[in-house]
């Protein structure tokens, strides 16, 4: 085992170049894998697998109905993956992503207040902004649990901990909501809760992609601050960073991304878990190169699940949750017990 | 003339419910290499984390290069001063590259991109403490001695005045602590680099140190050259042990060493002391009083009473009471005969309530048989006996020639004195 190691060792010493340029093709094979996994789920869809005829006005409505979806599924991948990024760096932990933390319960306890109270246009403008209010709400209210007791920073344990009880109260209090709601805002709330990629309103899509661009865009400018916290807060403190303050960006970023993801799609999980680590499996824990990485695979994970999702029992169509936690959680065994020494040594 | 390069001006500094500085003057100019020595919990991290700006100081002012170190903008004062932890850990995978590369965070702008300047310092840093064939390897995989020695790379990147070290080198083996030391000479001499190094090793700090800083339970107790501040009286009283100091007559280097043959003859001094304790007082007592190699009786205790546990554990021989019972004159007649069987009793700080105030009159019976007896000071304050009858009990002993006691060096020394007469 030991010796095992140590040849590899050698091997990455003497090939520097080679295994920078190993680093190129491998980031091409991951383009050119991305676009034809694109392209694959614009081909299948519960009314056959293929290019539907185009000379019909349903085929030509299938096809954009599928690329609505695919932009539904890139848009919310890759807030839910670049999310899990951030918060794994963040508080040094790889079992952190918005779910662990109650973040996204709180995103979903604001969203089904929306979906209940709301009506018309109004309501799909203001989800996603009710949405990242209450998932700061609930952010807050899960770090000011850690901190008691505690000196200063909470412990990442007591972050955790606080945060999968708080999120546990958010759901009980949606299941409450749900069981005195109305049976209309009992439907929509369900069936948004399962985690779907159908296409929200056009005016919901276009701020949802505006912000999330927001918060990509600045998640990557802390992306190098990011590689700097990933040895504790002292340490960047020690480098000359503002720690504190990066840390509290960061957060909010992340739980911007978490919210606008939760009110697009309801509640899926493990991609803001999965993806990261397999990114940084392949690609290395860099942020600079990881942050966007992580958000485009996050993407088209989530985009190949669902094309899998509403083809593989047509016409019933699979709530695409279940089908990121089944074909993710092998997934991510297997990664873990080939790359876990690259990946993230826990 | 070389400025001041690090000052704290009457610093008191802590965390919410504990003070751990307690007003803390020292200056160390450019250029010096100084060592900071002390026990383990007397406050030395605590100093380098105010010296960072990690830790606000409650009162008082902490300098770099003149200016308020609260005031100084994060980048500045990572071009000022780096902190070579005691370890760092990194959770992710990592090369020692992009670790190093960290040292330039603060000053490769908004975006992040590193210039030449920062790949040049990068290189030249990694040049300078060897690690520069590690460069492709994970910072996770190497030994204890090669990931410090990148830490200490990636604080030099930074480019700073000032290297603080925190015990950094305490758990390198001896080759690789004499090379990170040569590289931390070479800095010094070279580039004027100042250099604070928190160390435990005190013969080779007193090797390379121009000065040395000595804390004691949150202050400063001495600052001078090496042979000023080591001197075996002040450090056997600060690390609380016999501690000798030689001076090479060749080269002159000091050398401190603990006087293990003392701890040798200690053994079986045929001395037996009883202790009175009870809630936890007795614990360090007991432990204290058998290194010291005394033999050790204890009661009456509270068969719960955690002392009464400690005595089963250590295997002291100690007379018990049920819990929640009066003394019986029964119990309190063994204990007696342990105490005539002693040369000594020992009140621990023991609060007294109604229960155990009954545990002074064997005090009272060692006094009258001519037996040195030793009571903790501050009974006032754990007299919860009505009409402080523990106090007035106390006082008599104390009239009728008992010594009072504060702190355990104190009364170990009280006791030997006590054997030395009577021998």
């Amino acid at each position: 085992m030991k010796r095992i190691k140590r040849s590899a060792v050698c091997a990455d010493n003497s090939f520097t170049t080679q295994s920078r340029s190993r680093g190129a093709w491998r980031m091409l094979l991951f383009f050119a894998a991305l676009m034809v996994l694109l392209a694959l789920s614009m081909l299948l869809g519960p009314s056959g697998i293929g290019i539907p005829d185009m000379e019909s006005p349903s085929g030509s409505a299938i096809l954009s109905l599928r690329f609505s979806r695919l932009l539904m599924g890139m848009m919310t991948g890759a807030a839910l993956s670049a999310s899990g990024v951030v918060f794994q760096a963040l508080l040094r932990n790889p079992l952190a992503e918005p779910y662990v933390l109650g973040v996204s319960g709180g995103a979903g306890l604001g969203a089904t207040l929306t979906i209940l109270v709301g009506t018309g246009v109004l309501a799909s403008f203001s989800l996603p902004v009710v949405a990242f209010l209450s998932a700061v709400v609930t952010l807050m209210v899960v770090y000011g649990i850690a901190s008691q007791g505690s000196s200063g920073q909470p412990s990442v344990y007591s972050l955790i901990l606080s945060g999968v009880i708080v999120s546990s109260i958010c759901s009980s209090i949606i299941m409450f909501l749900v069981s005195t709601a109305s049976v209309e805002g009992m439907h929509n709330v369900i069936w948004w809760m399962l985690g779907s990629l159908q296409p929200v309103s056009a005016g919901q899509q276009l701020l949802s992609a505006a912000l999330l661009f927001g918060a990509l865009a600045g998640i990557w400018i802390l992306s190098p601050r990011l590689n700097a916290l990933a040895l504790g807060r002292e340490m960047a403190h020690y480098q000359g960073l503002h720690a504190d303050l990066v840390i509290v960006i960061g957060l909010l970023f992340a739980t911007l991304l978490a919210a606008i993801a939760v009110s697009l799609s309801g509640m899926i999980g493990f991609v803001g878990l999965i993806v990261p680590h397999v990114m940084r499996a392949i690609f290395g824990p860099d942020h600079r190169k990881l942050v966007p990485l992580a958000a485009l695979g996050g993407g088209v994970f989530l985009v190949v699940c669902d094309a899998v999702a509403r083809t593989l029992l047509a016409p019933v169509e699979i709530p695409v949750g279940v089908v990121t936690a089944l074909a993710g959680g092998p997934f991510f065994l297997i990664i873990l017990q080939r790359r876990m020494k690259q990946a993230w040594i826990a | 003339m070389q400025q001041d390069a690090m000052t704290f001006k009457d610093v008191s500094a802590g965390y919410k419910q504990r003070k751990v500085l307690d007003n803390v003057s020292f200056t160390v100019r450019e250029g010096e290499f100084v060592s900071l020595i002390g026990p383990n919990g007397c406050g030395k991290s605590t100093l380098l984390k105010t010296a960072a700006a990690l830790l606000k100081p409650l009162s008082g002012r902490v300098e770099l290069f003149g200016q308020d170190v609260q005031h100084i903008k994060p980048a500045l004062r990572a071009s000022l001063l780096g902190v070579v932890p005691q370890k760092i850990e990194s959770p992710m995978a990592f090369t020692v590259d992009q670790i190093v590369m960290n040292g330039r965070i603060s000053s490769m702008g908004r975006w992040g991109t590193p210039s030449a300047v920062d790949h040049d310092l990068v290189e030249r840093s990694m040049i300078y403490t060897d690690v520069l064939d590690l460069r492709e390897r994970f910072f996770t995989e190497l030994s204890g001695g090669e990931q410090q020695r990148v830490a200490l790379a990636m604080v030099l990147a930074q480019d700073p005045k000032i290297i603080m070290l925190d015990e950094s080198i305490s758990h390198l083996d001896i080759n690789h602590r004499q090379e990170v030391l040569q590289i931390l000479m070479n800095l010094n001499r070279e580039k004027q680099m100042t250099i604070l190094l928190v160390s435990h090793d005190l013969t080779l700090s007193a090797g390379i140190s121009d000065r040395f800083l000595l804390m004691e339970a949150g202050t400063l107790v001495k600052a001078g050259t090496p042979v000023e501040v080591l001197e075996p009286e002040v450090l056997s009283r600060v690390y609380n042990c016999d501690l000798h100091v030689q001076q090479d007559p060749y080269t002159g280097y000091l050398q401190v060493t603990g006087a293990i043959d003392s701890l040798r003859r200690r053994q079986k001094l045929n001395r037996s002391v009883h202790v009175i304790a009870g809630g936890g007082s007795g614990i360090e007592l007991y432990r204290r009083l058998l290194i010291e190699g005394y033999e050790v009786t204890t009661g009456v205790l509270n068969r719960l009473d955690s002392d009464a546990e400690a005595a089963r554990a250590l295997n002291i021989p100690a007379v018990l009471e049920q819990p929640f019972s009066p003394v019986g004159s029964d119990v309190i007649a063994q204990a007696l005969k342990m105490v005539a069987d002693a040369d000594a009793v020992i009140l621990s700080q023991v609060p007294f309530g109604s229960g155990n105030l009954v545990n002074l009159t064997l005090a009272e019976a060692a006094l009258n048989s001519g037996k040195p007896v030793f009571l903790a000071d501050g009974i006032a304050t754990r007299d919860y006996t009505e009409g402080k009858a523990a106090l007035a009990f106390t006082t008599r002993l104390m009239q009728s020639g008992a010594k009072a006691w504060h702190s355990i060096p104190e009364l170990m020394t009280h006791l030997q004195q006590h054997q030395n007469r009577s021998i």
